[in-house]
């Protein structure tokens, strides 16, 4: 019974850049516009970085400093998991007089699921609690930098030559501001389609300063290359030893085939993010500020908006013969809404994956609205709805249950329908745009949309 | 039956012919079950709540079968059985641990330091080399350098504070006939 509750079997359509079936729980509805937006049709934003495991908050600029990279905390080389520290005695000389010997305290990192510790790869303990621990260098980093201030000037110079080919005076561009996070994030720049240097541009210097010609020597080929040990394909693998991809290529620096030389890394942060509708550039979705808060400031999720059908039982299906299944409504909203339901039409160009007929209540369904009280009223008085007895099952505060006819049409395989969904939607949030007229209720709009119910094989 | 020196708390179910060395614990509702041989458990183990050592008919062969030996299930000193682990390995070392809810067949051979992880199981039939570490939903596998450190600290605090809270099983001296006290 429980997997007919699962969110995949009521699919609502999005009509964005590209249709997209998606289960309400994961939609967005943008007020403003009155439509439904998925992930794939709102513009993703960075608002800030944390640490998962110690919880701390750090401002963008300095997370790129340190390249996503908590400062105190460490992950576990071999199987990412986050390190603890831990102490232990050891006797130690005292400064004073060497023949005695004291207690110090020791620190080492150790993994509680695989039980690594700093101590295999040789890192020695350390005497302070924490930052002590340092990541090995990487060798190439000195040419890398190099390299990349070398590009970052070549690209800035190319701007400057193509901004001087344009011959419309275009409003000053500000692009530091803008270019300081992630270049292509925010709408000014993405409306420009520029050539493919355009990202770096954005890391590049202020265009102040003097411009120091950066040269680089080019890469040299070498013609010898080390060979290979005598006894490569001799020696025996000790696979305990030899390092599994993942490890590996979590380290791209330098990709150690041997276990023995997996350090730790520092963790990566996370980051939660912001959703703008692309049309209206209202934001959806704005989460707050302090990492240990799961709430939002602004929260604009489709289930709050739009009513809510899922599948309650379904009897046993066969083809070519009509049976009911049993659908409940919910209406999320407070105010008394009417639904309608409409069968696609013949050449509905949305309709693809219906497997079978489906006759639905040709009379409007009214829902109450939702009562955050009514849970707690044991007296509720009975709501007072005309409910034909052939359609509606049953009624609980804003919730319904009705019937719909299928008729499988294929003697194999799943069975999917697919109904349009009308109801009426009071903008609560739209601007009053005539300050002349004064109106206690705003208007109602009506909205369609295109559900799909996938309910599963026929009955055998 | 126990040696001087052992914790054995009364709501444990040992059954069979069962040696426990000095210095183990077994704490409440662990179950050790001596069906088809004696087990011999070694010094300074700890055995924690619903671990089940078993030593029992392999499954393919009737209890009744005539050229059957019973074979003696070794447990060295200083390991470590988890909450709720499963141990039917007929040989296990010294400074192993077994985690909870983890389970070592009858073919298994554990030799010393392993750490078998938390719900792994292993029924391979194999010699587990030292200081091998089990771990993951994969039951992947590394070496450690050192071996876990033995809970020293922990039997004792458990040897004084036991018997404040719970009813031992008395000695029984080795020579009468195996039955459970």
């Amino acid at each position: 019974m429980a997997t007919l509750l699962q969110p995949e079997k009521v699919l609502y359509l999005v009509r964005g850049e590209k249709k997209i079936r998606v289960p309400l729980s994961q939609l967005y509805f943008c007020r403003y516009c009155s439509e439904l937006r998925s992930l794939e049709c709102v513009s993703h934003e960075v608002d800030s970085h944390f640490c998962p495991s110690c919880l701390e908050n750090m401002p963008s600029a300095e997370a790129k400093l340190k390249k996503n990279r908590c400062a105190n905390c460490f992950d576990c080389p071999c199987c990412m998991h986050t390190l603890s520290t831990r102490a232990t005695n050891i006797p130690a000389p005292l400064p004073d007089d060497p023949t005695k010997t004291t207690m110090k305290k020791a620190y080492y990192l150790a993994c509680g699921f695989c039980r690594w510790t700093s101590r295999d790869v040789g890192m020695a303990d350390k005497s302070v609690a924490s930052g002590g621990w340092q990541e090995p260098e990487n060798p190439h980093t000195q040419r890398i930098n190099k390299l990349i201030e070398y590009y970052q000037q070549l690209a800035q110079r190319e701007k400057l030559e193509r901004d001087r080919k344009k011959l419309a005076r275009r409003r000053p561009f500000m692009p530091q501001a803008f270019s300081e996070k992630y270049g292509l994030g925010t709408r000014l720049q993405r409306q420009r389609s520029g050539a493919p240097i355009s990202a770096l541009y954005g890391l590049s210097l202020k265009e102040g300063e003097d411009q120091k010609e950066i040269t680089i020597e080019p890469a040299q080929a070498l013609d010898e290359v080390e060979p290979l040990p005598e006894d490569y394909y001799t020696r025996p693998v000790n696979l305990p030893e030899v390092t599994t991809l993942r490890q590996r290529l979590l380290q791209p620096d330098f990709q150690p085939a041997g276990a023995s030389q997996l350090h730790p890394r520092h963790k990566h942060l996370l980051m939660k993010r912001s959703l703008r509708c692309r049309k209206c550039e209202h934001n959806l979705s704005k989460p707050e500020f302090n990492p240990t808060s799961i709430k939002f400031k602004i929260q604009l999720v489709a289930v709050s908006y739009i009513p809510e059908v899922r599948i309650m039982s379904i009897p046993n299906l066969r083809h070519m013969k009509e049976s009911q299944v049993l659908l409940t409504l919910t209406n999320p909203v407070e105010n008394i809404t009417h639904v309608s339901l409409y069968t696609c039409e013949e050449e509905d160009p949305d309709d693809i994956n219906s497997t079978a007929k489906v006759l639905v209540p040709s009379k409007e369904l009214v829902l109450a609205g939702k009562d955050a009280a009514a849970e707690y009223d044991e007296l509720a008085e009975p709501q007072g709805f005309q409910d034909d007895p052939d359609v509606v099952t049953f009624r609980k505060s804003n919730k319904i249950g009705f019937f719909i006819k299928v008729i499988p049409q294929r003697e194999e395989g799943d069975v999917t329908v697919a109904f349009k969904l009308r109801h009426d939607f009071r903008n609560l949030a739209a601007p009053i745009r005539n300050t002349e007229e004064v109106e206690a209720t705003s208007e109602a709009i009506w909205l369609t949309h295109h559900v799909e119910l996938s309910l599963g094989p026929l009955a055998t | 039956p126990q040696e001087t020196g052992a914790v054995v708390c009364v709501e444990s179910d040992i059954r069979g012919d069962v040696t426990i060395g000095a210095r183990t614990v077994v704490h409440p509702k662990a179950r050790i079950i001596a069906e088809a041989g004696p087990i011999v458990i070694g010094e300074g183990n700890l055995i924690e709540e619903q671990a089940l050592i078993i030593n029992s008919f392999p499954e393919n062969i009737l209890p009744d079968a005539e050229d059957i030996e019973p074979k003696t299930m070794s447990i060295g000193f200083n390991n470590v059985f988890e909450v709720g682990c499963v141990s039917q390995a007929l040989k296990i070392g010294d400074n192993n641990v077994i985690e909870s809810k983890a389970e070592v067949g009858r073919s298994v051979i554990l030799s010393s330091g392993c750490i078998v992880g938390a719900c792994c199981a292993v029924n391979t039939c194999e010699v587990i080399p030292e200081n091998t570490v089990i771990y993951g939903s994969e039951c992947l596998r590394r070496v450690q350098t050192e071996r876990p450190q033995p809970q020293t600290l922990q039997l004792d605090f458990l040897m004084k504070i036991l018997p404040n809270y719970h009813h031992l099983k008395k000695t029984v001296k080795a020579s009468s006939t195996p039955a459970r006290s």
